[in-house]
């Protein structure tokens, strides 16, 4: 029997990928896109969890074989903040596009062909 | 000196980038200066450590913090990574001049600053030794690409950096989910250490994580399905960043692959992998090339054939054979010194006489003789005939193709370059043989770059052997896996 964090963390990335490539708003593109990044930060921090430990930090009453482990927070902590700054940057150039092509649908945004 | 010190390669464009925003009040002057002289001085650091890596035959391993690997970060310094830290370093170092001339747009201290930072993620995608070190250079590599690309504010640059950023963000939550993958499976993230424990990772595991990564990975290198962004995004981007991504952002992409193909090389159904990357090579060469052949911007037909020549490096990569992955390597440096040469002359022409259309091509010979020479050196080159560069690479990858039983492959691609000749001939043709416009004064700066850049071509044309006995070096470095888990001195954990 799978596990239910793997398969919700999976269900999320597929959700998100279907919104890339289904939907014709780009908000709703770059939404689709934040919901992957979620997708996969999960399936990061389920790949680390041990059964019945507790959080990685090393206070009273818990030793340091009683923790979860450590390194895929690292690496979530670093993908969160990569996350944020894409979707920043893609929201940017959202609001660019819409100045200049005054709509978001991205089957009109279609002046670069070739 | 010690090997250490090397670590100078990541900080310096880090801490200037850092220094940037202080500078910037003193003028547009200074900060470009400012960029020439980082760049230069990035320049000769490069040039010590190939010198170091090329002359003690030994890698340089840089430990962060002194923790050794795997638990430590670790640099790993190889002849690759040397040999192409410097091609990278020499390359910005001639696109802070070319943009002396060619970015007129404000604000020009973020443009330092980007330039810098890709600079920075260019070079720790190809020295880092940790998978995950190695998905944040990415990451740093591509953001700033992303930002650089729709750094001229028009609704066509915003256009293409928005289809890069959705291309390149589901590319990295792939790559991510393939090192969540592989972590899950051996608990290391340590490149060395991974290779050791390669075989015996579940096999499914190996090939879905090994493929995830691969896919993410091809978004930077540009293989066929992922590639639709380059062509707009080369088209849209400042002339300078143009020549970046093709000469190093797509290079530290395809280094990467290349590497995590042969550091899993003992893990089973690695042989599907390696045929999956090959069909995408192939199909990447012969859409690219197809899609050249009918373009009117010249600028966008050479971002086609740049991506075509991607496509038979990863071909050349993948083969699975060190005869392959010496001639990749090799294609590599002469793609990367062509392509650098094109960019430049296509952007100066589109500098000069706004826009890169055919059109603007015209009489280019009379008009700006130096450039039109240059460009015509470097166009010859890249359709491959003899005396030039990349007629040695591309023979050597397909005798290598051939070699390695992919007849049907090297078919398609010696196909495909006879499409090549035909569009770089009429550029040739619009440019000597077809009267227009009056003479324009060349930048001296850009000449004297362009014409070093020529004479390398003809003389790596002419004199092959000197640097294919370093290519060959690099190419063991990547191919040869036990000798890389050699070097590394790693704790003894796990395994």
């Amino acid at each position: 029997m799978i596990s239910v964090y793997y398969f919700g963390a999976i269900a999320l990335v597929l959700v998100g990928l279907y919104g890339v490539l289904v939907k014709k708003n780009l908000m709703k593109i770059l939404i689709s896109l934040s919901i992957m990044e979620t997708g996969v930060n999960l399936l990061l921090i389920s790949i680390g969890y041990v059964s019945g430990k507790s959080a990685p930090i090393l206070s009273e009453g818990v030793k340091w074989n009683q923790a979860v482990d450590p390194i895929p927070q690292a690496l979530v902590l670093t993908a969160i903040v990569i996350g944020v700054a894409t979707t920043a940057m893609a929201l940017s150039a959202a609001i660019l596009i819409y100045e200049k092509y005054g709509t978001l649908n991205v089957e009109e945004i279609r002046r670069l062909r070739g | 000196m010690n090997g250490q010190y090397a670590s100078l390669l990541i900080a310096l464009p880090l801490i200037s980038a850092f220094f940037v925003p202080l500078i910037k009040g003193l003028g547009r002057k200074v900060v470009m200066a400012y960029l020439v002289l980082i760049t230069a001085l990035q320049t000769a650091i490069a040039g010590w450590v190939a010198n170091e890596v090329y002359s003690t035959g030994k890698p340089i391993i840089v430990m962060a913090g002194g923790w050794k690997p795997p638990v430590g970060i670790n640099l790993y310094i190889g002849h690759f990574a040397a040999l192409f830290v410097l091609i990278i370093a020499v390359i910005s170092f001639f696109m802070a001049f070319f943009s002396f001339k060619a970015v007129t747009v404000e604000p020009v201290d973020k443009y330092a600053m980007l330039f810098l930072l890709l600079m920075l993620g260019a070079t720790g995608m190809i020295v880092t030794g940790d998978i995950f070190n190695l998905f944040v250079f990415m990451e740093i590599t591509s953001i700033t690409a992303y930002a650089l690309t729709a750094y001229n504010k028009t609704g066509e640059a915003a256009e293409a950096s928005m289809k890069y950023i959705v291309l390149g963000g589901i590319g990295s939550s792939f790559f991510l989910i393939g090192v969540a993958l592989i972590y899950g499976a051996t608990g290391t993230l340590n490149m060395a250490h991974l290779a050791q424990l390669a075989g015996a990772i579940d096999p499914t595991v190996a090939q879905v994580g090994l493929a995830l990564i691969i896919f993410g990975l091809a978004v930077e290198a540009e293989l066929f399905p992922l590639n639709a962004w380059a062509p707009d995004a080369y088209q849209a981007a400042p002339h300078p960043i143009t020549v970046m991504f093709s000469a190093l952002v797509v290079k530290a992409g395809l280094y990467a692959i290349a590497r995590l193909l042969y550091i899993l090389q003992n893990a089973n159904g690695w042989s599907g992998v390696l045929k999956l990357v090959i069909i995408m090579a192939t199909l990447t060469v012969v859409v690219a090339e197809f899609s050249a052949l009918r373009q009117k911007d010249v600028k966008r037909m050479i971002a086609y054939s740049s991506i075509s020549q991607v496509g038979m490096i990863a071909f050349a990569l993948a083969l699975g054979t060190q005869a392959g992955v010496d001639a990749g390597v090799f294609h590599m440096v002469n793609h990367a010194i062509v392509k650098a040469l094109l960019f430049l002359t296509v952007g100066y022409v589109g500098v000069a006489l706004g826009g890169t259309a055919i059109e603007n091509f015209r009489g280019l010979g009379k008009r700006m003789p130096l450039t039109a020479l240059t460009l015509t050196i470097g166009s010859l080159a890249a359709v491959g005939i003899p005396l030039f560069n990349i007629f040695w690479s591309k023979v050597r990858i397909l005798l290598a193709g051939v070699e390695a039983g992919y007849s049907w492959s090297v078919a398609l691609i010696l196909g495909a370059s006879v499409v090549e000749a035909v569009y770089y001939l009429r550029l040739i043709h619009t440019m000597w043989f077809v009267e227009g416009g009056e003479r324009v004064r060349e930048n001296f700066v850009i000449g004297v770059i362009a014409l070093f850049l020529a004479a390398l071509i003809i003389a790596i044309g002419v004199y092959p052997n000197d640097i294919w006995t370093i290519v060959q070096k690099a190419g063991q470095d990547v191919f040869n896996v036990a000798n890389y888990i050699k070097n590394v001195p790693l704790m003894g954990v796990g395994a």
